[in-house]
């Protein structure tokens, strides 16, 4: 959007980094501060530095998803997983745990997987949305472009 | 066994779509099978309840609150389900025969098992909102059947106006139900069983003197009345003739209309002896009685002319619950029968001379006894039960209720309205029958029975009229002890105390007889003039079905209204309103009970930086407002936010901080994206006084929530969830972190209604921006102050309520666990 080579520069270095760093964010949040929104937040926030850096036309081609499509699968995810108890005659979202902690990731049980399950619809609804502004051709006339994406 | 009968009823409904196969007839035949099959094993259990048995089921849901899925036979509940099991047996072979053209005949016998499911659970439910449930079915089904040929307007208007009139009534009865298990409750009833009908009826004394009886009767009233097409409510019944005769003959005469019937004599051993239960059902009963059956000789198309001589039947039968005592229930259980027994043949035959002569317009037809003479007999026989003529089935009935009305115990001028009702309303129906028989059976063949090549129909079809018209002059002959000791129980379940009676066609002169006669002679004294009667202009102006329509189109212009009052497409309007709403509700009871819980203690602890932080908000806020240039104003904002950010670090709520700043640096990104486009002139373009009045509100506003969070927080009534959270969010959630526990395990059902509002949210949003209509004056002038820009009203509004969203859930509970954290 703005053509600045710092914020460019600043901005493919980041990128990965900040990708990273909420997938760290969302993995640690059951025992340390963190978590699916948070690790949303951040992820949206690190594709929305590429959408002012480089235009959204650029930033749709480096991650190649349907933002609007992953909101919907994060919910259908999340609320996936509150469907196992059910076939247990407990209430629904009952969570379940795998005992023993996998290498890297820690603990796995249906709550940290319906976190994932945020953490997608995060993403999806954040980055459609300044996806939505940044393609108004009302707003930045130098992007008007036949776009369908979802 | 009744919650399969009834689940029955319901899943073998698909079964209907083999009617899209040919041959019809033969496939309606077969499909009959399923009712009867119904009506055998309902059939097996009259013993049981003829001896004064019931059977009583539940499936239990939320017991604590009432909530289960009960089914009870007893002899009321079984009489009606004989009746829908047995007459629907006869409506679905029939049915085939009658559409054997129509591939429709699939989709329409799929609604037809599907109402019958729906009308066995009202009448062998046992818990009222079980019972409530089904009667929602039996209107939506009604709906789908009236509509049946939706490529015809009056098809359409009458099935919607009938299921808004029923609807609404629905909607009363739900209400009224509710009051009554509310008084139930009041009186000593426990939750589990004040939604049971026994309980109930078993506590209808105490019932009655509470304060909620009148209200809850009058809505259950209102229910029942819309339901049987009682006056004022009538008109959607001669409206739901647009739907095909099989049905009309099954929902609008057997069946449906007669579901507000059931409730009433279901209630009436509860509800009953007093003066506005009783009252109310002979007045509004009695003058729909008469008003039925005087329009109903005025009518030339013969399916209009039975509607309007149903809807008197279903005023008889209002009447005679409201007659009350044993004569009353004997009267309602023996015209219930009589009437679903001459009225669905009526129904079937009107069909029939529709399908063969191509008209129902009695001044098109004429003579078809040269053509029709089985039909003919066949309809002689139920007009003659109609009429009350000795020794049919509706002779029995009209004398038992002359029997109710003369033996009544109820105050002075009611029983002497019954009595005239009775008689004005059976001469109308003697100058109807006549009326419909000479009009088509008589006379000579006119033009249009000319043009068609008329005989009677095959067995297939005949069959059905045949058997129940053959039942009106059988049942009085031969089996009256029997119809007595199936009607017994069913009287006693209306009474409310076990009793027998016996029916009988002739034990000596008296009053109801010689009065019967007397109608009987005066009735055939003005049929001869039936053609003079028709012409004249007596009732025809009472029309409901204009009333309906006009309150329907002032409903819709206040609609309209409101709507173009509430959505002005301004931000700020659409938050005044909710802010205006937010305060009469919360702050209203928030000041008349709240205040006193609020304490303010200071931290003795408090440090010098806390205090500095804290202060720093209102000053950032102060600046926001103040603020000469938009860029400053962002940045203000920002400085608030940030310092809200930092108290949650200075009060070790990590997780709070992060996400406090991340909405924060995403707010003011989106808030720069729409930078170009606001007008450049940075200025309140507002009149004084409105933005006076927005500083008042908002000040109250703003000091309203302080209050709540300080009451909410300083409120000693109820123990912190605090602890029970940090106590059990390693050992139950598995989490060290207890906010992220809470999000996704203790209370992650509230995080799914959240991301789900999320994502409503960006279809919202996407939705403006991207289908909007694009004004060209808009366009033009696009930078323009005043311009509404829609998309990003709603964005920043979208944007803001998801973050205050998961700012509550976190809020809501962090401060404390933090605090006990430290």
């Amino acid at each position: 959007m703005y053509e600045s080579v710092i914020l460019r520069t600043v901005a493919r270095v980041m990128m990965p980094l900040l990708l990273l760093l909420s997938v760290f964010m969302l993995l640690r949040g059951h025992n340390l501060p963190g978590g699916g929104f948070i690790g949303g937040l951040l992820a949206s926030a690190a594709i929305i530095m590429q959408i002012i850096a480089f235009g959204p036309t650029f930033a749709r081609k480096v991650i190649r998803v349907g933002y609007l499509n992953m909101a919907a699968f994060g919910v259908f995810f999340g609320a996936l997983w509150g469907l196992p108890a059910l076939f247990f005659n407990l209430p629904y979202m009952d969570a379940f745990w795998i005992n023993d902690p996998i290498p890297g990731i820690g603990k796995i049980g249906t709550p940290v997987l319906f976190d994932v399950g945020v953490f997608l619809a995060v993403i999806g609804v954040t980055t459609r949305v300044a996806l939505l502004l940044a393609e108004e051709p009302e707003l930045f006339p130098m992007y008007v472009q036949a776009e369908t994406e979802e | 066994m009744l919650l399969w009968i009834v689940l029955f009823a319901l899943v073998t409904s698909p079964l209907g779509l083999l009617g899209r196969r040919t041959p019809r007839p033969l496939i309606g035949w077969g499909l009959a099978v399923l009712p009867l099959s119904l009506f055998v094993l309902l059939a097996l259990q009259i013993p049981l309840i003829a001896s004064g048995g019931r059977l009583d089921e539940a499936v239990p849901w939320v017991p604590a609150m009432g909530l289960e899925l009960r089914f009870s036979l007893d002899g009321l509940g079984m009489l009606f389900a004989l009746i829908i099991t047995g007459i629907g047996t006869l409506i679905v072979g029939y049915a085939g025969a009658y559409m054997a053209n129509d591939a429709g005949l699939g989709r329409f016998l799929v609604y037809m098992f599907l109402f019958m499911g729906a009308m066995l659970g009202v009448v062998l439910a046992g818990n009222i909102l079980t019972m409530f449930v089904f009667w929602e079915l039996t209107s939506i089904t009604s709906y789908l059947l009236i509509g049946y040929k939706h490529d015809y307007p009056d098809a359409r208007r009458g099935a919607q106006q009938s299921l808004l009139i029923t609807g609404i009534g629905g909607l009363a009865l739900l209400l009224g139900l509710l009051i009554l298990a509310a008084a139930a409750q009041q009186v000593g009833v426990s939750v589990a069983d004040s939604y049971r009908f026994d309980a109930l009826i078993a506590a209808g004394e105490q019932i009655r003197q509470t304060a909620l009886y009148a209200p809850a009767v009058a809505l259950i009233f209102l229910g029942c009345f819309t339901k049987s097409a009682q006056f004022p409510f009538h008109f959607w019944l001669p409206g739901a003739m647009q739907a095909p005769t099989p049905a009309s003959a099954f929902l609008h005469s057997a069946t449906m209309v007669k579901a507000g019937i059931y409730l009433l004599a279901r209630l009436s051993p509860g509800l009953g002896e007093t003066l506005l239960w009783n009252g109310t059902l002979v007045a509004v009963g009695g003058f729909t009685f008469v008003f039925g059956s005087i329009v109903a000789f005025r009518q030339y198309d013969i399916k209009a002319l039975l509607a309007y001589t149903t809807l008197s039947m279903l005023g008889g039968l209002v009447m005679m619950i409201g007659l009350g005592g044993k004569y009353g229930a004997e009267a309602l259980v023996t015209g219930i029968l009589a009437h679903a027994l001459y009225k669905s043949s009526l129904f079937m035959v009107a069909g029939i001379i529709d399908h063969e002569a191509g008209t129902r317009d009695l001044n098109k037809l004429g003579a078809l006894r040269r053509y029709m003479p089985i039909t003919m007999v066949v309809t002689a026989i139920a007009l003659l039960s109609q009429m009350g003529i000795p020794i049919l089935m509706g002779f029995v009935s009209k004398e038992w209720m002359l029997k109710a009305a003369l033996e009544s115990s109820l105050p002075a001028p009611w029983p002497l309205v019954a009595l005239v009702a009775i008689v004005i309303g059976a001469v109308g129906y003697i100058i109807a029958a006549w009326r419909l028989f000479r009009n088509a059976f008589l006379g000579e063949p006119s033009p249009t029975v000319q043009k068609h090549h008329l005989v009677d129909p095959k067995w297939s079809m005949l069959l059905s009229p045949a058997v129940p018209s053959a039942l009106s002059l059988i049942l009085p002959l031969g089996l009256l002890p029997a119809v007595s000791s199936l009607l017994s129980p069913a009287a006693s379940a209306v009474y409310g105390a076990p009793f027998t009676f016996e029916l009988y066609l002739y034990r000596g002169v008296n009053t109801a007889l010689l009065i019967s006669l007397g109608v009987i002679a005066v009735g055939a004294l003005f049929a001869t003039q039936q053609q003079r009667l028709a012409a004249q202009k007596i009732i025809a102006s009472i029309n409901g079905a204009v009333v309906f329509d006009k309150l329907i189109e002032g409903l819709l212009a206040f609609a309209t209204g409101m709507t173009r009052m509430i959505q002005s497409g301004r931000l700020r309007t659409y938050l005044l309103y909710v802010v205006l709403v937010f305060m009469l509700f919360v702050g209203t009871p928030f000041v008349a009970y709240g205040l006193d819980d609020i304490r303010f203690v200071l931290d003795e602890n408090l440090r010098f930086y806390e205090v500095v932080v804290t202060a720093l908000i209102p000053i950032a806020v102060i600046a926001t407002i103040a603020a000469s240039s938009r860029l400053g104003a962002i940045i203000a904002l920002g400085v608030a936010g940030a310092m809200v950010a930092l108290i949650f670090v200075l009060f070790s709520a990590p997780d709070l901080a992060l996400t406090q700043l991340l909405i924060e640096v995403l707010s003011t990104v989106f808030l720069l994206f729409v930078f170009s486009v606001l007008p450049s002139r940075f200025a309140s373009l507002s009149p004084a006084w409105v933005r006076w009045r927005d500083a008042f509100i908002a000040t109250v506003f703003g000091v309203m929530m302080a209050m709540l969070v300080l009451a909410a927080s300083s409120n000693t009534d109820f123990p912190s969830l605090a602890p029970w959270f940090l106590a059990n969010s390693l050992s139950e959630g598995k989490g060290a972190n207890v906010v992220n526990v809470i999000l996704v395990d203790f209370r992650g059902f509230d995080t799914l209604g959240e991301i789900t509002v999320l994502f409503i949210a960006v279809l919202g949003i996407y939705g403006l921006l991207r289908f909007r209509r694009v004004k060209p004056d808009v366009r033009a002038s696009g930078r323009d102050a005043q311009t509404i820009m829609p998309g990003e009203d709603t964005l920043l509004a979208g944007n803001g309520a998801s973050a205050a969203g998961e700012h509550q859930v976190s809020a809501g509970v962090e401060p404390s666990a933090v605090r006990a954290k430290r």
